[in-house]
């Protein structure tokens, strides 16, 4: 097959493991408060109703913004697996999620912006720690596409320990789990719950629910890149870094963005920073 | 085309020289109108007539040489910033001006300047070829923008209004200046060129005289003759060594000995013209003249000189300590830039950082010459000057509709001057939003990175990384504020009538050339910058940057969608619905219900980071480590020989 066609199956299948993943997530969050949690196709039934459901529009740009959020995510995803430079990926990624901020930020509500800004916050800290990881997986690889990762000889989380240990931290914010679901919480104890949602509803809203599936999948896409040598060990590894954000989300309140920002920036340069400078220095 | 060069230069003069007599502004806009269509005419005249686009070198109609005009231009020069600077109190200026003369006279006294080649005064190659469409293009479309954006600015600030033939005049010498310099191959004739832009945005910047913008003036005064002053000794050690003063055989391949060292002094020269740290403040000063000025010294001229005579040494810096040297000098202070601008709030200092920042990343590029990054450093050049120039220009047109530079106060622009924000989004589509213009650029920079041996590289790939996360936040911001949407009354609607057709016009030019250039890119790289990336460089290939379907399709998408959108949504009248404030009543003029019945109005302000991101101290600590590395870069150029 050739990598269009991964591509185009990201953009029909992407939906189904994210939907999927947050149906598990659901139960497993549950069992931990000591509920029994919904089925497992519930995220499902919620987006169909979402998709029924009169969409309340309080200004007209918003539902282009969404859609176009929607749209680049899914394009995010089909040129990472259609073979597209990984680092143009990167760029083409913060754009996606920059179209959220703009459609919560041009309703001109409190929350609503009060949860945009959030957002773009988030988006600053977490987008260094993409295109440097990105650039190192490149660097190690000698390759410039995903296929060329995978058939890289070379076990990528080996050379870069540091900026796995930094993608566990930055994934905590693209998941939007606690402590860093800033601008966006499905907790209802959060001081701002809906966040940058607040104005949006019916099919809206399943616009922002479905581009998150999308997220999730490209994150775990991007875990398979880390662990390059088979694509079962990547999920595998994926599954178990979910499981340890789930716990995290249980069991943490929400940080303020300060923390998140400063955080994310030290990890970043820190692990990921140090992690390339080492490859640099050692002539990989 | 030496007959086209020639009339490029003398042609803006004239108008210049003729616009200072003439005070009606009746008799004065079809003057600006003929001469800007002229000078457009022939910048593409001179392109077209160039041919296979071989580098090719030429003097002036008839052999002639300039010989002791120069000199002549230059004692001129000297004697205005003596008497200026003597009226004004400031003696700084005079005594950097009487040095850099003293050394032109020494030179000349005890006959150290060496025989000029009359062939080869100019030299007119791809990167020239695309000076001079960015100066007779966009530094035209400023100068007819300006017949309406004075008129307005002076109904709101009448005191100079006497002056604007001063200022109409300068305009256009500046662009012949500009036409000059980036034509020429002779380093002398460069360095008048040279002083003759500092002079000019020394004026334009104190256009009007008050004692602020004095100030500022004299600050951009001190630091780019303190520039030129570099370029001078440059001059004068080359001179001195008998090197000859062609700049393209100067250029040919990485220098080494004395002529590292004459390069080490001109990349200073062009680190100050190109606002870096630490000699950034000039530029930010520079907001406080009127936005013509702002736009044509941000996008097609003075700052483009200094980026442009870098990327002219940037073969002769290839691999050395002075050329890292720069590349840090460029990539530091596109992240401190950054970094101040992610806390500002005066939209036009946002810009001018955005500018700084990107001046930076091609700064950056130059300084490690290699043909991947000439190629990176010509495309910024391309896609900033259109989408800043726009900018401004968009900035200056709301600015005397709204009375305001406060970003904050942008909010619901989208419905209170709609037509104005189809074009502002156009401009800042063209400026960030990845992956367009730029933001090609510098993935580009970081696939060569990639390949830049040992430590460097990595550092280089961070600041990267960093930086362009923090532009993105900065242009999110102003984009929400544009972006939001409220009703608006009849008044309000009537405002954005009263801007003149030669703002629309220019404006929508601009708009439609950071399209057109997108869609382009491919045709511009295969065509234009990659030819000239190759054959400067030795051992350049055309290996490197293919820009794919894929991208192309997702760039053009992602830059006409938000001007569509823009479009769209001030055409049609909708039915506002109010937002949720947790059942407390509220409206769209931000009046919420409080407690016990009484009510608060609401303010949306944006983040600045305040407690994270010390803005002000950013910019030191920037300027102390960029001039760290730049006394460093001089003095490793000066021990190498």
């Amino acid at each position: 097959m050739t990598p269009a066609i991964y591509g185009i199956l990201f953009v029909i299948l992407a939906p189904v493991f994210g939907g999927l993943l947050a149906g598990v997530d659901r139960i497993v969050s549950a069992r931990m408060q000591g509920r029994v949690g919904p089925p497992l196709l519930q995220p499902f039934y919620d987006l169909g109703k979402l998709f029924q459901k009169q969409a309340r529009q309080v200004n007209p740009v918003v539902e282009p913004l969404l859609l176009a959020h929607v749209g680049f995510m899914a394009v995010t995803g089909a040129m990472l697996l259609g073979g597209t430079d990984l680092i143009f990926v990167a760029f083409v990624f913060a754009l996606a999620a920059l179209f959220l901020v703009l459609a919560a930020g041009s309703v001109d509500s409190p929350y609503s912006f009060a949860g945009a800004e959030r957002e773009l916050i988030v988006l600053l800290a977490s987008e260094p720690f993409f295109i440097l990881m990105m650039a190192a997986i490149c660097k190690v690889t000698g390759a410039s596409t995903y296929a060329g990762v995978l058939a890289s000889p070379e076990l990528v989380a080996v050379q870069l320990p540091g900026v796995l240990l930094a993608f566990l931290l930055v994934a905590t914010i693209k998941l939007r789990k606690s402590p860093f679901d800033i601008s966006i919480s499905h907790h209802p104890h959060q001081e701002l719950v809906s966040g940058l949602t607040t104005d949006m509803s019916g099919r809206l809203l399943a616009y922002v629910e479905l581009t998150h599936w999308y997220e999730s999948a490209l994150l775990c896409a991007f875990m398979v890149l880390l662990f390059n040598w088979s694509i079962p060990l990547g999920l595998l590894v994926f599954a178990i870094a979910y499981a340890l954000e789930v716990l995290v989300d249980n069991s943490t309140s929400r940080a303020k963005w300060q923390l998140v920002l400063r955080s994310t920036w030290v990890a970043t340069l820190l692990f990921s920073g140090g992690n390339v400078l080492a490859l640099f220095l050692l002539g990989r | 085309m030496s007959s086209l060069v020639a009339f490029l230069i003398a042609f803006p003069l004239v108008v210049g020289a003729i616009l200072l007599l003439v005070t009606r502004a009746s008799v004065r806009t079809p003057i600006v109108l003929v001469a800007s269509a002229a000078i457009m005419v022939a910048s593409v005249a001179t392109v077209v007539t160039f041919g296979n686009g071989t580098a090719i070198f030429f003097g002036l109609p008839g052999g002639m040489v300039p010989g002791l005009a120069l000199f002549g231009v230059e004692i001129a020069i000297t004697a205005f910033i003596v008497i200026i600077g003597v009226a004004n109190g400031r003696f700084l200026a005079p005594a950097m001006a009487l040095i850099q003369l003293g050394i032109a006279a020494f030179l000349e006294v005890t006959g150290r300047m060496p025989e000029v080649d009359p062939q080869r005064l100019f030299w007119f190659d791809r990167l020239s070829m695309v000076m001079v469409l960015i100066i007779g293009l966009i530094g035209s479309l400023i100068c007819i923008n300006a017949i309406g954006y004075m008129r307005d600015y002076h109904r709101a600030s009448p005191m100079t209004r006497g002056r604007r033939n001063v200022f109409f005049s300068l305009l256009f010498v500046f662009l012949s200046a500009m036409f000059g310099l980036v034509l020429s191959n002779d380093l002398p004739m460069m360095l008048v060129f040279w002083e003759i832009t500092t002079l000019c945005s020394f004026l334009l910047i104190g256009y009007t005289r008050t004692e602020e913008t004095i100030g500022y003036a004299f600050k951009a005064l001190n630091m780019n003759l303190l520039g030129g002053l570099g370029f001078g000794l440059a001059i004068a050690v080359l001179a001195d060594q008998h090197l000859g003063l062609d700049l393209a055989r100067l250029t040919a391949s990485p220098a080494s000995g004395v002529l590292l060292a004459a390069v080490a002094l001109l990349a200073f020269a062009g680190i100050t013209k190109s606002a870096q740290m630490p000699f950034s403040s000039w530029l930010i000063g520079a907001m406080y003249a009127p936005s013509p000025t702002s736009a044509l010294l941000h996008s097609s001229t003075m700052v483009k000189a200094g980026v442009f005579l870098l990327l002219r040494l940037s073969p002769a810096m290839t691999g050395s300590a002075v050329g890292y040297l720069v590349t840090f000098v460029g990539l530091m202070t596109f992240l401190f830039v950054s970094l101040v601008a992610a806390t500002e709030q005066n939209t036009k200092k946002v810009l001018a950082y955005s500018t700084i920042g990107s001046l930076g990343l091609i700064v950056g590029c130059a300084g490690i010459g290699t043909p991947e990054l000439a190629w990176v450093g010509v495309m910024i050049i391309i896609f900033h000057a259109l989408a800043k120039g726009l900018l401004f220009l968009v900035v200056g047109t709301i600015e005397n509709r709204l009375y305001t530079k406060d970003m904050e106060n942008f909010d619901t622009l989208l419905s209170r001057l709609p037509k104005v924000s189809v074009l502002a989004m156009a401009g800042i589509a063209g400026m960030f939003i990845a992956p367009f213009g730029i933001v090609v650029a510098k993935w580009a920079a970081i696939k060569a990175f990639l390949l830049v041996p040992g430590g460097q590289g990595a550092v280089m790939i961070a600041i990267m990384a960093f930086g362009s996360s923090l532009t993105l936040f900065y242009w999110g911001k102003l984009l929400i504020k544009v972006l939001s949407m409220r009703s608006v009354g009849e008044y309000e609607r009537s405002i954005e009538r009263r801007i003149s057709r030669y703002e629309w016009l220019t404006e929508g030019a601009l708009a439609i050339g950071v399209i057109a250039v997108t869609a382009g890119i491919g045709v511009i790289s295969d065509q234009v910058v990659g030819p000239y990336a190759i054959s400067t460089f030795a051992g350049g290939s055309r290996s490197f940057l293919t820009i794919e379907p894929a991208m192309l399709i997702v760039m053009v998408v992602a830059v006409l969608f938000l001007p569509l959108l823009a479009l769209w949504a001030s055409r049609g009248k909708y039915d506002e619905a109010d937002f949720y404030t947790s059942g407390r009543s509220a409206n769209s003029s931000h009046v919420m219900g409080a407690a016990l019945g009484s009510t608060r109005s609401v303010t949306l302000r944006n983040y600045y980071l305040e407690g994270v991101i010390n803005g002000p101290l950013m910019f030191r600590v920037g300027s102390i480590a960029c001039g760290g590395i730049l006394a460093a870069m001089v003095f490793t150029g000066m021990v190498a020989r």
